[in-house]
């Protein structure tokens, strides 16, 4: 499946802005399902400096500053993505693989002996991060899905399953700020707070997951449902077991991510893959910010 | 007959039983006393020499010590809000130069090894990968700052300075408790404890063949100035953060020493990608930041994002190798009490070596079995977090209740990734000069290893060749202050010693600048080369030094009149009473409708001169120029340091002094600050180097002492009195602006306003007449920069020509013209009143124009949750 996704972000401030420094995770990043060719950026006003790297979690980042006054800025990043055809398989594979027990296990005993590089790796997820705290609520609130004998990725999807059920989507009550106690409080939130509590649960629980921020194709073919989702840019989650890999689930749709998911970045949460962050310098105190997304179908090759 | 010996020695030996009762704390390892309780060689000629001084004498050495330190301004703050003498003990902590060999290799070791993890941390992680560490000391540590992931080292060693905390157990090994590789300091402090020993102990200091400190200083120069990549000579600045930060003397000591500007990040700008100095003349390009900001405050672009101690885009600068900055972005990872656990460990995978001195024995809650060990010994460890945070201290399990104990374990059953354990490790003690006698106190010793730069290693003595490292010889003693105290920082408020590395053989004069090829020369371009931040100081430096004056001079005089022999009138009281407010700004006060004060005018008066929370009173000008004189005391002599430390003083005791003495002579309690700001102004007037910064002090002087003076002749000299009472008003004007002597033998007795204005306005000889003021001031603002490029006047230059020339145009016979029944004279009033305009609209021009204006910068999306990092 080949897709060519456009990004456009623009943001309009109060007054003048002097000169900014800007870290942008907008860039599809490479993994072992989707192949995506060096992104296009076309940024207005023109940076003085602009370059690209990989990040420590191996997404792809772009570093710009811009030194002339500017009141609007808009960042364009167009990408071509092919999606290879194994990911839509996995949904298959479910009941195979390791038991939630086994899971832990492995994950525990993954150094100090034989080491298994993937897995130790794979630990650095199972810690708080910034934006996300181990508790014993958000344990409690996945236990009911998890037991040692069954298969890990059954029970995940089971517990997908129950956030997209017990939740409502509901943009505008929440925002990146909101903590997670209170998005479990209310049951309600949008597609990054159901990621993250799906990610805190996991965690408090013991298993690694981290979160991953790209695209849904929001139009669908002929037929098929509409998905659910934010029309500009989507999150979920992943976890890991060991031995096997790393397997995505989306709790706002309620699906496993295949052929519709279009993967920017991942990272322990939001704070590591955030689409934009840096600093103006003047500009006032409000900005506008606005975003749209196109994720367009090409031929098949 | 005698022997001569003998006759002498009533004196030298009860003085050397000084040295004989000093007597080691049982069951502790004594730095100065065998096992026997006899002075051991290497102390002996120390101990003798000092106690030969005597009690006195040597007392007295310790207050001079005490008082130089004063003068130099070393202090430290502990927390924002209180700032300490710093606290030499005049006994030094001697090292022999065998034990000295053995620490030397050992530190080399360490830091070597220290580098290596620095660089697998930040790069392959093989540690985690081949399991010598569990990922989580890695992953966990909030200290690990992605994204300085993958960062080349800008040379050969990533890890440019490190400080290593040890003691000596009781068992006479060394043993390191703590390291520091965020931005180490002590090394500032280091120095200035050997400056000060070898003033106040010059004899025993040069024939104690002690080792010099300057090879360190050197080392860490060509080190430094070999990390630039860019230009020659390489501009290398201090970033500190501040005036308020805990070791700000030691920043600016320490940039003072090396030569390198003291920057704030608010100084700094990247543009084009590099990092760059705004300076009056523009932006200048940086090389190398030595940094004492810690690194997550660094960038607020990519790190703490609501940080105003870093530079917006540094990191990216740094990546892209534009800009060196040290020690790296990301060291204080390295800080952790969790790797000593894995050294021997660490130590064995990196280098394939053991480690020659041993590190505190270190527990991690995280591990099973450590946890069950620390959850049943914690009443004799220390538990400590895992990565230090601000007014985050150690908890010393002993000294808790058992409440406390409970508490401390459910908190690390909670969160074991959160704390470690370490075995408490009693430290050595030495001697200690206190209440007339030597005591033993415990003693803690921080020593500094800086990376060598590739060239200099073909000096070294052959046994480390190859050792990338060199360490100081010498280094920071701390001491506790009683001798059961467990933990010793300078936090806790432990004093400190010099640290003597003895030599076999006499130790040759090292200066920082010996070396032929480190020329260094200050041209006056760079001396005119000051942050923007640092000119703003200078000018609000100036104007408030004269707004103290001003004030102090106006209530010294209005207290002579209050108490005069010849009774005031009702009417020239209140006009008196009413300048004062009005010169001093501190509205309502007099001023106010049918104010009552007037009945009682003291406690008004008292409390312009003492209440440092309200705005214009004579304390709370003072203490503003307190700030700004610390904000640029990088710039200040020692003699200006003095006197600044005595005004600081002084404004301490105001208010008692002025308590106690108001019934008399009040306005003597005023006379020292007068003189102390007088001693100030000659200073800069005598000492300054005439660039920019002095330019600025100049102007705010002058613009502020115009100002003042204007406001007290309008105040005092436009009503229209009775001649009776226009002598005192006249007198009081005089009187302030110290001209009333020149006054009387040039009129003689007869009291005019015209007369009085010719000499304050007018007369160009009186150096405090307006006139005089503003033409200095014009001069002034005339050598600024920018003239140059334009061929009409500046706006700045325009304003103070047209101050000038109103004034010089005046004519005291037409300012006095009032018409019969008018109670003012218009036109005196009218001038004095434009011209504080005019002066009010060049101290803006000149912000505008000079200072810098940092925008307030945001971020560009919602960020709240990194606090929790």
């Amino acid at each position: 499946m080949k897709y060519r996704v456009r990004h456009i972000t623009h943001y309009r401030y109060e007054h003048k802005v002097i000169s900014c420094h800007n870290r942008a995770h907008l860039l599809p990043r490479e993994t072992s399902f989707q192949f995506a060719a060096t992104p296009r950026v076309v940024i207005h006003p023109t940076p003085i400096t602009g370059s690209r790297r990989i990040d420590y979690f191996g997404n792809r980042v772009y570093h710009f500053a811009i030194q002339e006054p500017h009141q609007s800025l808009s960042i364009q990043v167009t990408t071509d993505i092919h999606l290879k055809p194994q990911r839509m398989e996995l949904s298959e594979t479910l009941s195979y693989g390791n038991t939630c027990a086994q899971v832990k296990e492995k994950l525990n005993g993954c150094y100090g002996g034989n080491i298994d590089i993937e897995t130790c790796s794979a630990r650095e997820f199972l810690l708080d991060s910034p934006m996300i705290k181990l508790s014993d609520r958000l344990r409690q609130y996945g236990d009911v899905c998890f037991s040692p004998y069954k298969p890990f990725l059954t029970a995940v999807m089971e517990f997908t399953h129950k956030i997209f059920t017990e939740f409502d989507f509901d943009s505008g009550v929440t925002d990146v700020a909101t903590p997670l106690e209170e998005v479990l409080k209310h049951k309600h939130g949008v597609c990054q707070d159901f990621a993250h509590l799906a990610i805190g649960c996991l965690r408090s629980m013991g298993y690694a997951a981290r979160y991953i921020s790209g695209y849904l194709e929001t139009i669908p073919p002929l037929g098929q449902k509409k998905m659910m989702g934010s029309d500009a840019s989507h999150a979920w989650f992943s976890v890991y077991s060991p031995g096997e890999g790393w397997f995505e689930f989306d709790p706002t749709n309620d699906t496993i991510p295949s052929h519709q998911h279009l993967v920017t970045a991942w990272g322990r949460d939001y704070s590591d893959v955030s689409p934009l962050r840096g600093v103006i310098i003047g500009g006032g105190a409000s900005q506008k910010l606005t975003v749209s997304v196109d994720v367009q179908r090409i031929e098949e090759l | 007959m005698l022997p001569p010996k003998q006759s002498q020695s009533s004196s030298s030996v009860s003085s050397l039983e000084l040295a004989e009762g000093y007597r080691a704390i049982t069951g502790t390892y004594d730095e100065a006393l065998g096992q026997t309780g006899q002075i051991k060689e290497h102390w002996a000629y120390l101990l003798n020499s000092l106690s030969s001084l005597g009690t006195e004498n040597l007392t007295q050495r310790q207050v001079k010590t005490q008082r130089i330190l004063r003068d130099d301004g070393a202090t430290y703050k502990p927390y924002t809000d209180q700032e300490r003498t710093w606290e030499l003990d005049p006994v030094p902590l001697l090292l022999d130069s065998h034990t000295w060999q053995g620490i030397e290799a050992g530190l080399v070791q360490r830091t070597t090894l220290f580098d290596k993890l620095l660089k697998d941390i930040y790069g392959k992680q093989d540690l985690v990968l081949q399991g010598v560490i569990p990922p989580e000391a890695i992953f966990a540590n909030p200290g690990f700052l992605r994204p300085c992931f993958g960062i080349e080292p800008p040379s050969e060693q990533a890890l440019i300075l490190h400080a290593v905390d040890m003691v000596r157990t009781p068992d006479n090994q060394v043993c390191i408790i703590g390291d520091r590789t965020q931005s180490p300091s002590g090394a500032g402090y280091a120095l200035e404890n050997r400056t000060v020993m070898t003033r106040v102990f010059p004899n025993l200091f040069r024939d104690s063949q002690v080792r010099r400190l300057a090879v360190f200083f050197q080392s860490l120069r060509y080190k430094l100035n070999s990390l630039a990549t860019n230009g020659e000579p390489p501009n290398i600045v201090v970033l500190t953060p501040g005036s308020r930060s805990e070791s700000y003397f030691e920043h600016a000591y320490l940039a003072n020493y090396l030569g390198y500007s003291l920057v704030q990040g608010r100084d700094l700008v990247v543009r084009n990608g590099y990092v760059w100095t705004k300076s009056l003349n523009g932006l200048s390009r940086v090389d190398v930041i030595l940094r004492r900001v810690d690194d997550y405050f660094c960038d607020p672009a990519e790190l703490k994002s609501d940080s105003y101690l870093g530079v917006p885009g540094l990191l990216e600068s740094v990546r892209a190798g534009k800009v060196v900055v040290t020690n790296p972005l990301g060291s204080g990872v390295l800080e952790s009490p969790v790797f000593l656990k894995y050294l021997p460990a660490i130590s064995q995978a990196l280098t394939g070596e053991d480690l020659s001195l041993r590190s505190a024995k270190t527990y991690w809650a995280y591990d099973p079995l450590d946890c069950e060990y620390m959850l049943d010994n914690i009443g004799k460890l220390i538990i400590k977090p895992v990565f230090k945070k601000q007014h985050q201290n150690s908890v010393l399990g002993y000294e808790c209740s058992e409440e406390q104990l409970n508490n401390l374990r459910h908190k690390i059953k909670q969160n074991p990734l959160k704390f470690v354990g370490q075995e408490y490790v009693r430290p050595s003690y030495a001697p200690s000069w206190k209440d007339k006698k030597f005591i033993s106190r415990p003693t803690v010793l921080r020593s500094f290893v800086v990376a060598k730069e590739g060239a200099a290693t073909e000096k070294i003595s052959s046994q480390s060749q190859s050792a990338q490292y060199s360490v100081m010889p010498g280094g920071l003693t701390r001491m506790g202050r009683s001798p059961e105290d467990k933990i010793i920082t300078n936090k806790l408020s432990a004093l400190s010693k010099d640290t003597w590395i003895l030599s076999p053989e006499p130790q040759r004069y090292a200066s920082l600048w010996s070396h032929n090829t480190d020329h260094v020369s200050i041209s006056s371009e760079e001396q005119n080369n000051l942050p923007s931040r640092v000119v703003e100081n200078m000018f609000w430096f100036g104007r408030y030094a004269v707004r103290a004056e001003f004030a102090l001079r106006l209530l010294r005089t209005v207290f002579v009149q209050l108490n005069n022999t010849q009774h005031l009138s009702k009417h020239s009281y209140r006009i008196i009473l009413l300048a004062v407010t009005q010169v001093t700004e501190t509205f309502p006060g007099f001023n106010a409708e049918g104010s009552v004060l007037f009945e009682n005018p003291e406690a008004e008066l008292i409390s312009i001169i003492i209440d440092a929370n309200r705005p214009g009173s004579i304390v709370s000008r003072l203490n503003v120029m307190l700030n700004c004189a610390e904000e640029v005391k990088v710039l200040l002599s020692a003699d200006t340091q003095r006197v600044i430390n005595d005004i600081r003083d002084n404004v301490g005791t105001l208010e008692s002094v002025i308590r106690t003495d108001f019934v008399s002579a009040p306005e003597e309690a005023l006379d020292p600050l007068v003189t102390s700001l007088l001693a100030l102004s000659g200073l800069i007037h005598e000492s300054m180097i005439r660039g920019y910064a002095w330019r600025f002090i100049e102007i705010g002087r002058h613009l502020e002492r115009s100002f003042q003076s204007m406001s007290l002749i309008g105040a005092l000299l436009s009503p229209v009195l009775s001649e009776y009472d226009e002598d005192s008003t006249l007198e009081t004007v005089l009187l302030t602006m110290e001209a009333l002597v020149t006054y009387r033998r040039r009129y003689r007795a007869r009291t005019d306003v015209i007369n009085g204005l010719e000499l304050t306005l007018l007369d160009d000889t009186n150096p405090r007449s307006l006139n005089s003021l503003l033409h200095h001031l014009h001069d002034h603002v005339d050598a600024l920069p920018g003239r140059e490029q334009k061929s009409f006047l500046t706006q700045e230059r325009r304003i103070t020509l047209e101050l000038l020339n109103h004034i010089q145009l005046a004519q005291p016979e037409h300012l006095c013209v009032y018409n019969k029944g008018d109670k003012v004279r218009e036109g005196l009033a009218e001038l004095m009143d434009s011209g504080k305009t005019k002066l009010n609209d060049l101290a803006t021009v000149l912000s505008d124009v000079y200072f810098d204006h940092t925008e307030v910068y945001h971020q560009v999306s919602e960020t709240s949750w990194e606090d929790e990092l």
